[in-house]
């Protein structure tokens, strides 16, 4: 790509499957450099902030949300023979997101359970990330994605090169801002040293435990922290440290069967139960 | 400088306290330690202040004691401590008010001379030119306070990484140079400290500006640079008193005492650079995160990357250098692929670099004994264990310093039991000694043995197997004490002195190639030696053993021969000066058969024991091969009594043979060997 001509604007589309409409967000708060986004992109299809609308091709395709429903499986292997380049945004197109608990409990029972009246949910018995279905070219990672890494990979589709963004644990961006690691200091469980980093290491700023929204990092040894939480802890809470957004994604999803799976106890806490109100 | 009016007042005060301490003591003493009362610490804090320096010094933040601006004495952590183990950390109450009598916390200096983050330039791009604008140099003027001994050896490495080459690192130069350093000797030790064994701490040695002791009542100071002489022309100080000086020596040294040795350093780079096969780092990734949590609070890692952000154009980047660190995935990966993909791959890596590679690179270790590491592990990794593990020393007891005989007087024997005696050949017996002081757990290979029966001369004698509870002696019934001791039997008691001299440096071996040449009864104090080399067998190259005899029966140890060459991989070749009926092998001298063989000494280091003139010819010999005369050991027989360089009958030339010896490298001996008449 040459920088000095004016190349036509890409086309791009934003579309979701079983997803809450964060990431899409993180998208128009770009506030400041919104302006440069939409004199660079053409952005053709974006349902969540335009009724103007493209059936495609795309040049980019950011695409948000699980594969829950037969239609949307349908629908993502159509999208895909249209674009260009498809780009997962967050944890639910990337790993199936908070949906993805279901994978592990009886389908029927979870529906009846959320549900008044299940009958008319027509869901698949999992909720699976895009990757799944078809061929991803990159992944934005978080519940939500970082606006730094989603305006980064814009800008490294826009001039052809590789997206600049760290593989590494939280525990970097952690240590980087001068933060006291929680795990140590004070024996509070914490996903950052398996987690990919990219938040900013939020949580652990603010005194609690990385949840693992940003997911696995490469060569995360989820293993050896989960058996370093066993002291003092039964295995089905250890399970439930790693039974968040990203719960679906390996290796974290074999640490969370390890430990019992997850349990369907409408008596229980709050996180053990089915995520209300899902999309699907 | 002042903010707020109570600071204004105390400011007030202490400069009216300070001007009538300093009416009192009149002027102050020409030389040092000075001390400062605990009440004018504030004074020290202004002064650095009013000299436009921000401070920056420990504080209780989030659970732990980290470094952050501090403006008053009421910042610092009074009565606080702190408890620490692999992989925990929890502040803790103390019973006294002291205000620096804590351990070392998560933060380290290198925050503020390396930060984490640092502008390098910006990029830009008009058409077809291109501009790059560096960064300003603009480091803030800080002063330091508490600073430790193992942390000053941390800033002393650090500089000479960004400032000891030809090419050195401006930010960092800038930072350090704008740092006034106020060092705080250690009056407390944590599990996870081993300053002592790194040789950093806990008293400060030298890098420091002004250094102080902590006592309840105030501090001992003294200045170490002109420009901590000039800040304490300032202070309201005295001259400490002597009990002063020797509570605040004696709380040093408590602290040295507490740690002790917990990771023995002689010889740690060559053993270590010699396990880069060692299965261990496949069992450590099993329990290593790669979260680089190790190396973000070890305060001499220095590596980093460069990220950059640019605009949506491509016109605009910013450029910024980052921490980074070994264990990340991009750290060393190239277009197609990675480097160091395993997890054992990093590990190794960083673990090699600290305790070895580093000391190549610039000549210390990369590691000052802090314990950060250990503690903020967050699954407990603990370098000391997995250093001893990997690449445990050789014997316990690597410092000859360190290995005192269990009774240095020639007054004092212990006795020592005979559990069983076992014929070798014609002349030559084995006793097997149990119930010996355990001092001979740690004996090392070489090392021999002070035996005395009443009514006969003292008998040294080497150590030819160190056992679990015990030892063997393997001795020739050379003369009438010798042959006396043989007939004792099982059960019969011994005086026993020991372990006594040097051993056979089997550290050098490492990682090298080994030939031992020796004959008759020279294979039993190199016996031991062999041991220890079929304990640790990958930990060597090619081993060879040369051995003659006078026949085939004067052979030491014929079915140990056969099992080292058979499970030991030692290439064992035997010849005598006589054969009988049944030998098979070389006829001639051990000599002769060491000269036919065929291999290359480059890499070898050499073991020899027997009569002088044999071991010259051999040292000759291997240094036709390719050794160098400080890789030939040879182990010396001279009369000795004391054992202990008192007595005086082994000396030959400079060197006592029983205490400098009886292992000497041909260097160390240079022309005194095989000199007649020495």
């Amino acid at each position: 790509m040459t920088a000095t001509a004016a190349p036509a604007r890409l086309t791009v589309g934003i579309v979701k499957f079983a997803s809450c409409d964060g990431c899409q967000l993180s998208l128009l708060d770009l506030e400041d450099e919104l302006l440069d986004v939409v004199r660079k992109f053409d952005i053709v299809e974006f349902p969540e902030a335009s009724t103007s609308r493209s059936p495609g091709p795309y040049d980019v395709l950011l695409v948000e949300g699980a594969i829950s429903t037969e239609d949307q499986r349908r629908e993502i292997t159509e999208l895909r023979s249209k674009a260009k380049t498809l780009v997962t945004i967050g944890a639910c197109a990337s790993y199936g997101g908070i949906q993805a608990l279901r994978n592990w409990m009886d389908h029927d029972a979870v529906r009846a359970a959320v549900y008044a009246h299940p009958e008319y949910i027509d869901s698949l018995a999992t909720a699976t990330p895009v990757r799944e279905h078809v061929k991803v070219d990159a992944e934005l990672h978080g519940c939500p994605i970082n606006q730094d890494q989603l305006r980064e990979l814009l800008a490294s589709v826009a001039l052809g090169r590789r997206p600049q963004i760290r593989e590494e644990a939280v525990c970097l961006d952690c240590k980087r801002r001068g933060n006291v690691c929680v795990l140590v200091a004070s024996g509070m469980p914490c996903l950052g040293p398996v987690t990919q980093s990219g938040c900013g290491a939020l949580c652990p700023t603010f005194g609690r435990g990385c949840y693992g929204c940003f997911g696995p990092k490469e060569l995360a040894n989820a293993r050896s922290l989960a058996d370093s939480f066993l002291v003092g802890r039964e295995p089905a809470d250890v399970g439930r440290l790693f039974a968040g957004f990203t719960a679906y994604a390996e290796p974290f999803r074999s640490i969370v069967t390890e430990m019992g799976g997850i349990r369907m106890d409408p008596t229980g806490p709050a996180s053990a139960r089915p995520a209300r109100g899902g999309n699907a | 400088m002042v903010t707020g009016t109570n600071a204004a007042e105390a400011l007030a005060l202490d400069n009216a306290t300070r001007a009538a301490a300093l009416a009192d003591g009149a002027a102050q003493p020409k030389s040092g330690p000075w001390f400062l009362l605990r009440a004018n610490l504030q004074v020290l804090i202004d002064e650095l202040r009013a000299d436009g320096r921000k401070v920056i010094g420990p504080r209780v933040e989030d659970g732990a004691i980290v470094y952050s601006e501090v403006t008053t004495v009421t910042d610092l952590p009074e009565g606080w401590g702190d408890v620490q183990d692999a992989g925990q950390y929890r502040l803790s109450r103390r019973r006294d008010r002291k205000l620096f009598s804590y351990n070392m916390g998560p933060a380290s200096w290198k925050r503020f001379t390396f930060p984490p983050v640092v502008p390098l330039n910006i990029g830009r791009r008009e058409g077809r030119e291109v501009t790059f604008e560096p960064a300003p140099l603009d480091p803030p003027r800080l002063a330091f306070l508490g600073v430790r001994g193992c942390e000053l050896a941390a800033l002393g490495i650090q500089d000479r990484v960004f400032l000891g080459g030809p090419y050195t690192d401006e930010d960092y130069r800038a930072r350090r140079a704008a740092a006034f350093v106020v060092a705080v000797n250690c009056t407390t030790a944590a599990p996870t400290c081993f300053c002592t064994s790194m040789g950093t701490g806990p008293e400060i040695r030298g890098g420091h500006d002004l250094v102080l002791t902590e006592l309840d009542e105030g501090f001992v100071v003294r200045a170490g640079s002109a420009a901590g002489a000039d800040l304490l022309a300032r202070l309201p100080v005295k001259a400490a008193d002597a009990g002063q000086i020797f509570r605040a020596a004696g709380a040093i040294g408590k602290v040295a005492a507490t740690i002790g040795d917990p990771l023995p350093t002689a010889g740690l780079h060559d053993r270590l650079l010699a396990q880069f096969d060692s299965p261990q780092w496949a069992e450590i990734a099993e329990r290593c995160l790669m979260c680089a949590n190790c190396s973000m609070v070890c305060p001499t890692c220095f590596c980093s990357s460069v990220t950059q952000r640019s605009d949506l154009d491509g016109h605009v980047s910013t450029s910024e250098r980052v921490w980074d660190f070994c264990f990340t995935s991009s750290f060393a990966r190239v277009a197609g692929g990675n480097f160091r993909n395993r997890p054992r791959d990093r590990y190794r890596q960083w673990l090699t670099h600290k305790f070895a590679t580093w000391i190549d690179q610039f000549g210390t270790f990369g590691c000052v004994g802090c314990g950060r590491c250990v503690a903020w592990c967050p699954v407990g990794i603990d370098v000391r264990k997995e250093l001893m593990s990997i690449a445990p020393p050789l014997a316990a007891c690597p410092e000859t310093a360190d290995c005192k005989p269990v009774a240095a007087s020639p007054t004092e024997y212990a006795t020592a039991r005979i559990r069983s005696i076992r014929t070798e050949t014609g002349d030559v017996s084995t006793l097997v000694l149990g119930d010996v002081d355990s001092v001979f757990v740690s004996g090392r290979p070489g090392q021999f043995a002070m035996i005395a029966l009443p009514a006969y001369p003292p008998m040294p004698i080497s150590i030819s197997r160190y056992l679990p509870d015990g030892i063997e002696l393997t001795i020739r019934a050379a003369g009438p004490a010798t042959a006396r001791v043989i007939e004792l039997g099982a059960g019969a008691e011994l005086g026993l002195r020991g372990p006594l001299g040097t051993g056979w440096p089997l550290e050098q071996a490492v990682g090298r190639d080994v030939v031992i040449v020796t004959g008759g009864i020279g294979l039993a104090p190199l016996r031991p030696l062999i041991d220890a080399i079929t304990a640790q067998r990958p930990r060597f190259g090619t081993v060879r053993l040369f051995y003659g005899a006078r026949t085939p029966s004067d052979m030491l140890y014929r079915t140990e021969l056969e099992r080292w060459a058979r499970n030991s991989n030692i290439e064992v070749a035997l010849s005598v000066d006589r054969g009988d009926e049944r030998w098979r092998g070389p006829v001639g001298l051990v000599t002769q058969l060491f000269d036919q063989a065929t291999w290359d000494g480059s890499r070898a280091v050499g073991f020899v024991c027997g009569p002088e003139r044999m071991m010259q010819a051999t040292a000759e010999s291997l240094e036709e091969r390719g050794l160098s005369d400080d890789r030939i050991f040879v182990t010396l027989e001279r009369h000795m009594e004391c054992g202990i360089g008192l007595c005086g009958h082994c000396q030959m030339g400079k060197l006592f043979v029983c205490k400098d010896g009886p292992v000497f490298s041909m260097a160390q001996l240079g022309q005194v060997f095989g000199r007649e008449g020495i």
